[in-house]
């Protein structure tokens, strides 16, 4: 997996558990190398599996799930995306498949994503696009760092640290 | 003056009677389809009205009758309602020249097989115009493809008609069925074969009946041509069917299986017309709860590839053998 | 005022107009569903046609979205659990086993023998059930109105088979997390064991009825090409794979329960149309089959009970973390995604199913062919609407 993503800027990546996860890796990038990661990915023989969004005080965390036929080896993409601004571009010209989970993610969500051949509603009437069932209110809101666990971290910037670091901590002082 | 009116008189007869017997053919028909149907899928099929659901096509008639006349919006009002009677009334005239028995002809006019071969086209019309006039893509699409099929299938089935008349010499179905009197060595199938397979073939194809029922297609076109007939408007399309249904078996019987004539000598009568035109009807059932439908462009490759060609030549085999 | 309005003054909705926009010079647009009788539901097809070939088609989703994923978060951990067997009525058990699998994972319950093998074998009858269902509205789809009587007849049995350790017939929903809702009986097995014969006898009827039969050969092969490579970009899975040639079972390559255990194969067809997909369930019943009866012979000396000592009660709260599980399910991979936050209910439960990607496959699959072979490649997805509108 490591060979494959090669020449795509991480931002984190990490092995994580499998027996309880369920993923073996977690990479997060920045939204601008999520094309490049999708068509390393590609060519690396992942097929996609779903594509979806995950609401958190820092904003939206959009998720792709990749996996192999031949090896189970299944990827967990990530991208951070702001609340204000919450825009990634699509890769739906690489997996085709990916044009549906991006209108879907759009219609729960309100995340953007630019260059899709045809981001309008899939599952939510037009009438009530906007609606957005899956934002969560700020009293449910948690944020990343409470409820996601990085793993066994290979390489990581500062920027992602940070989003857990101070769980670690907190979890520490807790203790 | 005196000879007129009664011709005339045995006119009026004949088509009142081939009205109720094509009212009579049509509820029998829809039953035994039914509980055949059933048997063959393994269960009982209608049971509840009357005994064994006897009285099930007549309840099915009073319901069609009971609901309301639709005439979709942007519809062609006046095409839109001539189609089911266009379709329905050369039924009725069919009928006549069809001889099911020694006495029991309508009309023995010496052109009936043109006559039921000219009429029975008028329902590829009723189609057209049904699909046309109802202002919906589903009934264009089936009437579409019903024209395309039912100009296609005729062409087969006239040279196999052709063939028999060849050696027939006539076109008086009471004189064919004459020709193939005494035992069932006669009858003109072991004749002509290959038409007595083509017939049953286009047949079919005529009758838009499963496998080759692509101008209603359930699965495709959710009713094709009829799609938007309400009420009697769909009931005169569904007499029609089977009244084309009876008329070809009857002239298949007619042509290939001797009419009225039993197997051996002296046994001749009008109940083994029936028995034929129903065991043929049987087996178009039987074909139609059995298959899958056809692919369209398969379905003409069938008649213009296969049947046309086998139709032609075996017009210009008989013709070689009767010249021979 | 949403973003997505329709003019008032052009006909049709908001998704025609769309399409209508790219219409191309004497072609016809088509609104194939949502009531349609091929479409199994309401699931509804925009097609561009040019007399009868299909220029363009694009399926229009949601009109059976019932918004589980809400749903999930806002009920209980185990109140969740009926839900799993409403998203999918052709085979809910493998959605049952998804989201239990994945609530598993998250707290670490080790699921008894016993449980493991009781689900294995309640899902591979389920299997042949969905399986069923598909055979006999696929042969209808393609105008033959017997075959489906015939499949309801043996589904019939197994119906009444799962219904005694389930106590329903079509909305499964007797997952608990650590097992079983209930043990079977010894009737239940015995009907389990009869059937077996049974409906290997049957097996070879319907291959020389249907599966051998001319015109559905015609009708269904090299329609509807999907192949590797396009099964890739658009995540098919399931039969859809295998009938492309990819011998891609989660029970194999991400073995989960005790699948690890049984000796079955895979079957695959290379030809990638709609015939290698029907020749590939046909086949994957055989191979339920095996796996039932190896797992009814492993029953007695499994070890455990039908659900794991001092079971989590509806409301438990497992730890916060996240967990992706997934199955093999009727129609292909059935994944659940779940993140606790340590509360009653879950804070994200994400739903993949397989029929969304199967079916975001048709419109390229569809192009170019008969309104007719639109059909046919439409029911060889297997499709279950509920499932794909979720």
């Amino acid at each position: 997996m490591l060979k494959a993503l090669e020449g795509v800027q991480t931002q984190c990546v990490a092995r994580q558990d499998k027996g309880t996860t369920g993923h073996v890796w977690s990479v997060f990038l920045a939204p601008g190398q999520v094309v490049k990661a999708a068509g390393k990915l590609y060519e690396a023989e992942y097929s996609l599996e779903d594509i979806f969004a995950l609401d958190f005080e820092e904003g939206f965390l959009v998720l792709y799930h990749f996996n192999r036929w031949l090896v189970d080896e299944r990827v967990v993409l990530r991208v951070l995306v702001p609340k204000n601004n919450p825009v990634v571009p699509s890769i739906a010209g690489i997996f085709q498949g990916a044009e549906w989970h991006e209108r879907e993610t759009r219609d729960f969500h309100g995340v953007r994503f630019e260059g899709n051949p045809n981001l309008v509603p899939l599952l939510m009437p037009v009438e009530t696009a906007d609606l957005f069932p899956l934002v969560k209110s700020d009293k449910v809101r948690a944020s990343i760092k409470t409820l996601l666990n990085l793993g066994e971290v290979v390489s990581c910037t500062k920027a992602i640290e940070e989003l857990f670091a101070e769980a670690e901590a907190g979890e520490a002082s807790e203790a | 003056m005196s000879a007129f009116v009664q011709q005339l008189l045995v006119l009026i007869v004949a088509a009142v009677a081939a009205m109720i017997w094509l009212g009579i053919n049509a509820l029998v028909w829809v039953y035994c389809e039914r509980k055949f149907a059933g048997h063959i899928q393994r269960r009982p099929g209608p049971f509840e009205v009357g005994p064994h659901g006897a009285l099930q096509p007549l309840i099915d008639g009073l319901k069609l009758m009971g609901k309301q006349l639709l005439t979709p919006d942007n519809a062609d009002a006046i095409l839109y309602w001539l189609a089911p009677i266009l379709s329905m009334l050369p039924v009725l005239l069919l009928f006549l020249p069809i001889p099911y028995g020694p006495v029991l002809t309508g009309m023995d006019v010496n052109l009936g097989l043109l006559l039921i071969l000219a009429f029975s086209s008028f329902n590829g019309l009723a189609v057209l115009l049904a699909g046309w006039s109802s202002n919906n893509k589903w009934g264009l699409l089936g009437a579409a493809r019903a024209v395309s099929q039912t100009v296609a299938y005729e062409i087969p089935l006239l040279l196999v008609v052709l063939a028999v008349t060849f050696m027939t010499g006539t076109l008086s179905l009471t004189e064919i069925t004459n020709m193939q009197a005494g035992h069932i060595g006669n009858w003109f199938i072991w004749k002509q074969p290959l038409a007595f397979l083509i017939f049953l073939v286009a047949m079919f194809g005529e009758t838009n009946r499963a496998p080759f029922d692509l101008a209603e297609a359930e699965s495709e076109l959710t009713a094709g041509f009829h799609t938007e007939y309400s009420s009697m408007g769909f009931g005169l399309f569904f007499m029609a069917e089977y009244g084309y249904m009876v008329v070809m078996c009857s002239v298949c019987s007619v042509l290939f299986l001797g009419g009225y004539h039993g197997p051996f000598p002296g046994v001749d009568g009008w109940w083994w017309m029936l028995l034929k035109t129903f065991a043929l009807l049987s087996f178009m059932v039987w074909v139609r709860w059995t298959y899958p439908r056809v692919r369209f462009d398969q379905l003409l490759n069938i008649n213009w590839k296969w049947l046309l060609p086998l139709a032609t030549f075996n017009l210009l085999a008989t013709a070689l053998i009767l010249k021979l | 005022m949403s973003a997505y309005q329709n003019s008032e003054q052009m006909k049709g909705d908001f998704y025609t107009q769309k399409f209508e926009a790219g219409k191309r010079d004497g072609t016809l647009i088509l609104n194939m569903g949502p009531q349609h009788p091929s479409t199994h539901g309401v699931l509804r097809i925009v097609v561009e046609l040019d007399g009868e070939y299909v220029v363009r088609a694009e399926p229009v989703l949601g009109y059976l979205h019932r918004m589980h994923e809400k749903m999930g978060e806002t009920q209980t951990w185990g109140g969740f659990i009926p839900n799993m067997g409403r998203v999918d009525y052709g085979h809910p058990m493998a959605w049952n086993w998804a989201y239990c699998g994945a609530v598993e994972k998250l707290m670490g319950i080790e699921v008894p023998e016993r449980a493991e093998l009781l689900r294995v074998i309640m899902t591979e009858l389920n299997r042949l059930t969905s399986h069923l269902l598909w055979w006999g509205a696929y042969i209808l789809d393609l105008g033959a109105f017997t075959p489906i009587m015939y499949a309801f007849d043996d589904r019939e049995m197994l119906l009444d088979i799962l219904q005694r350790p389930t106590a329903s017939r079509l909305t499964y929903s007797n997952f608990r997390v650590g097992g079983l809702q209930m043990d079977v009986d010894d009737k239940c097995i015995e009907m389990i064991k009869a059937f077996i014969p049974h409906f290997r006898k049957r097996l070879p009827m319907y291959k020389d009825l249907v599966t051998d039969n001319l015109i559905l050969r015609r009708r269904i092969e090299d329609i509807g090409i999907i192949d590797q490579d396009m099964c890739r970009r658009y995540g098919c899975t399931g039969p859809v794979l295998r009938g492309a040639g990819v011998a891609y079972d989660v029970r194999r390559a991400e073995p989960y329960s005790v699948y690890d255990r049984f000796d079955f194969e895979i079957p695959t067809q290379t030809s990638a149309c709609s015939a290698g997909r029907y020749l590939v369930r046909v086949a994957e019943m055989e191979q339920s089959m095996r796996i039932i009866e190896q797992a009814i012979e492993m029953l007695p000396s499994a070890q455990g009970g039908y659900i794991v000592d001092k079971a989590p009660k509806p409301a438990m709260k497992p730890p916060v973390g996240e967990a992706y599980f997934c199955v093999e399910g009727g129609r292909g991979k059935v994944g659940v995604y779940v993140v606790s936050d340590g509360s009653k209910t879950p804070y994200r439960v994400k739903l993949r199913a397989p029929g969304f990607s199967n079916l975001s496959a048709f419109a390229e699959a569809a192009t170019g062919t008969l309104i007719a072979d639109a059909v046919a490649i439409l029911g060889s997805l297997d499709l279950i609407i509920p499932e794909i509108d979720r």
